[in-house]
């Protein structure tokens, strides 16, 4: 009985603390898109949908949303083909295999500050590294984010940079959980390498990936520091995605309501997305399935 | 070691003692150190599983966990590019004779260890191999299970007359299952031949004690001459051994008598035996006990009447005693057996085949 209350009083602290820390703030959006402010100081008005409706016919909305599901699916593409190849070499038997696995993880311990700015300071068109690299060989440097898909390519290869060792940790996980005996028994069904990967190493990283691409999915949607850091949303908010953009909408437009609605449309999207994609990619199954 | 075409063959063994890797080398899964094997007369040391013509079955199944039946038997032809017709009708043949038909379209998940190990065993009939490798493929099921797939595949293998290796540690899945076993021991084979065979004359001592349960008696010991008989002494015990029998070489021995050959006797001209422990296994009755202090096992016909404390008389039957040199573990028996290993051919090396060929 006594363990009993330990659970509910455990249970009832955890729903307190989440409630507070994120349920609060969420409703407390949610109500701010009904509302026009210019500040949290300021009396709001009431104007029901009126926020959305504005939000949803202009055009930066939707070009936002494009340049996000741009940037997140190129990064989550790049990151996964890339840490899948790099979890199978390091899963291979080799001398140093396991400082080579330590220093592979290394970029995810990086602030993402300290990435970023290392980022501008190799690529600036005026004192970069690259700069000087290409003037030593008589070529002007190319400014990156004077153009949309060089300005987003960089997003996407920050954090594919960043990221892709949490990848790797995972599909390396993944990996070893494989029996060996698979492999050996697809050998002698005749399969070769390329066989051997598509019948026993991607059915056993099934439920490893569906995970993996749901959180990156899920962290590439909202990413805000990178894109603030590099671009802020530039050249001409081509690299603009809902995050910057309620945020620029609520701090520097002093929008409240509507940086408030393009939250709340963002966070409903990625919702019916995850519940979609869980519907499609079941982890309970894939579990079963190994 | 050569093995006929159609032979059933077991490798057994304490584990560590190199089975699991000889048949892994026969599968080209682990590489050979020296020496060659060859399939059908084609030397194969050097090829891939894939181009052997070999299947296997694995300890735990190794069934792919995302296919069904269906396709976790029909793969291996898949990746031949054997025509679909000719998939379905070999898959449907074996599922039919394994009594898989309803489970086709099951994931292996679905499936209990005895139905998965049936898959497995199916995966490598729709081959239709030179040679099936079975790798301990009972040791994941339970007693009952065990039993009637054994019987299983003694019966698949007596109706396709393949060519069969099978390995285990547990001698009476290889006494039941082999047309031949094969001992082996750090690398080493230490008696191959029938499996009565290995049972009346084994080679050593290590044989003589892996093969039969209870395993056999063992008693060091003098060997000495009293009068014209050839007698064995230890301690206060001493037996007479038939003298043709066995060389007198040496003199430092080791006796070995099976449970089963010790019998109940009247006379007190017999040995007697002090009984310390009595199990009952419903038809027969194992006592552990001591003759002379030497401790002793020994099997009866059912006696419920039987107590520890006990004493009772016992023969040992001489035609059933088995002599050992202590030394080399090595059999004293004069006309050694009838298998053609009898002196227990050695291997060089850690699990090293030194020349395995198969007429397949």
């Amino acid at each position: 009985m006594r363990q009993d209350w330990r659970i509910i009083g455990l249970f009832i602290g955890g729903v307190l603390v989440l409630g507070t820390i994120v349920g609060g703030p969420l409703l407390y959006s949610i109500k701010l898109s009904f509302y026009t402010a210019a500040s949290f100081i300021d009396p709001p008005q009431w104007v029901g949908l009126g926020n959305y409706v504005k939000v949803l016919s202009e055009p930066l909305f939707w070009g936002s949303l494009l340049n996000g599901v741009t940037i997140a699916i190129s990064a989550i593409v790049l990151q996964v083909v890339l840490g899948v190849t790099i979890a199978l070499v390091l899963n291979r038997q080799f001398v140093g295999q396991t400082v080579v696995r330590a220093l592979s993880i290394v970029p995810y311990f990086l602030p993402t500050v300290v990435a970023c700015l290392i980022t501008q300071w190799i690529l600036d068109p005026n004192y970069g590294l690259l700069k000087s690299v290409f003037a030593s060989f008589g070529y002007g440097m190319f400014d990156w984010g004077g153009n949309s898909t060089s300005a987003k390519a960089t997003i996407v290869l920050v954090s594919v940079w960043i990221w892709t060792p949490f990848v790797v940790t995972c599909v390396l996980a993944g990996l070893q959980s494989i029996p060996a005996q698979l492999y050996e028994a697809a050998r002698v069904d005749g399969a070769g390498v390329m066989k051997q990967f598509w019948h026993v190493t991607l059915p056993g990283l099934r439920s490893v990936l569906i995970v993996v691409i749901l959180l990156r999915g899920i962290w590439m949607f909202n990413k805000f520091d990178v894109i603030w850091l590099l671009t802020k949303g530039g050249p001409l908010n081509e690299t603009e995605t809902l995050p910057t953009l309620a945020y620029r909408k609520a701090f520097l437009e002093f929008d409240l309501g509507g940086g408030a609605a393009v939250a709340t449309i963002s966070f409903l999207m990625l919702a019916s997305i995850i519940l979609i994609y869980l519907r499609v990619f079941p982890i309970d199954e894939a579990k079963q399935g190994r | 070691m050569d093995i006929a075409d159609g032979e059933l063959v077991v490798f057994v063994g304490p584990s560590g003692c190199g089975k699991s890797t000889t048949l892994r080398m026969l599968a080209g899964l682990d590489d050979v150190t020296f020496g060659k094997i060859l399939i059908d007369g084609r030397d194969v040391t050097a090829l891939p599983p894939k181009d052997r013509n070999i299947a296997m079955v694995f300890q735990n199944y190794a069934l792919y966990p995302q296919k069904t039946v269906f396709e976790n038997m029909a793969f291996g032809l898949r990746v031949r590019r054997t025509p679909q017709q000719e998939i379905d009708r070999r898959v449907r043949s074996a599922a039919s004779s394994l009594g898989l038909e309803a489970l086709l379209e099951r994931k292996p998940r679905q499936l209990s260890g005895g139905q998965m190990q049936r898959v497995a065993l199916g995966r490598a009939l729709v081959r239709d191999p030179d040679v099936f490798l079975l790798d301990e493929p009972l040791s994941n099921l339970d007693a009952k299970l065990r039993v009637r797939t054994r019987e299983e595949i003694a019966t698949l293998h007596a109706r396709l007359g393949a060519t069969m290796i099978f390995v285990t540690h547990d001698q009476v899945e290889a006494m039941t299952l082999g047309d031949r076993i094969v001992i082996m021991r750090d690398g080493f084979i230490q008696q191959a031949g029938s499996p009565l065979d290995l049972y009346d004359r084994p080679a050593n001592a290590f044989v003589a004690t892996f093969i039969g349960s209870p395993e056999m008696n063992l008693i060091d010991g003098g060997l000495m001459r009293d009068g014209g008989a050839l007698v064995m002494r230890s301690g206060g015990l001493s037996v007479n051994l038939p003298a043709q029998s066995f060389s007198e070489a040496e003199r430092d021995v080791t006796l070995g008598i099976r449970p089963e050959h010790i019998e109940r006797a009247e006379t007190s001209t017999a040995f007697e035996l002090v009984v310390g422990l009595v199990e009952q296994i419903g038809a027969q009755t194992y006592v552990l006990g001591k003759i002379d202090g030497n401790k002793i096992r020994a099997v009866f016909a059912r006696d419920d009447a039987l107590r520890a404390g006990d004493r009772i008389f016992v023969n040992l039957s001489q035609e059933k005693l088995h002599l050992f040199s202590r030394e080399s573990g090595k059999t004293l028996r004069r006309t050694s057996t009838k298998g053609e290993n009898g002196n227990g051919r050695e291997l060089h090396g850690q699990a090293q085949l030194r020349r395995a060929e198969f007429q397949g």
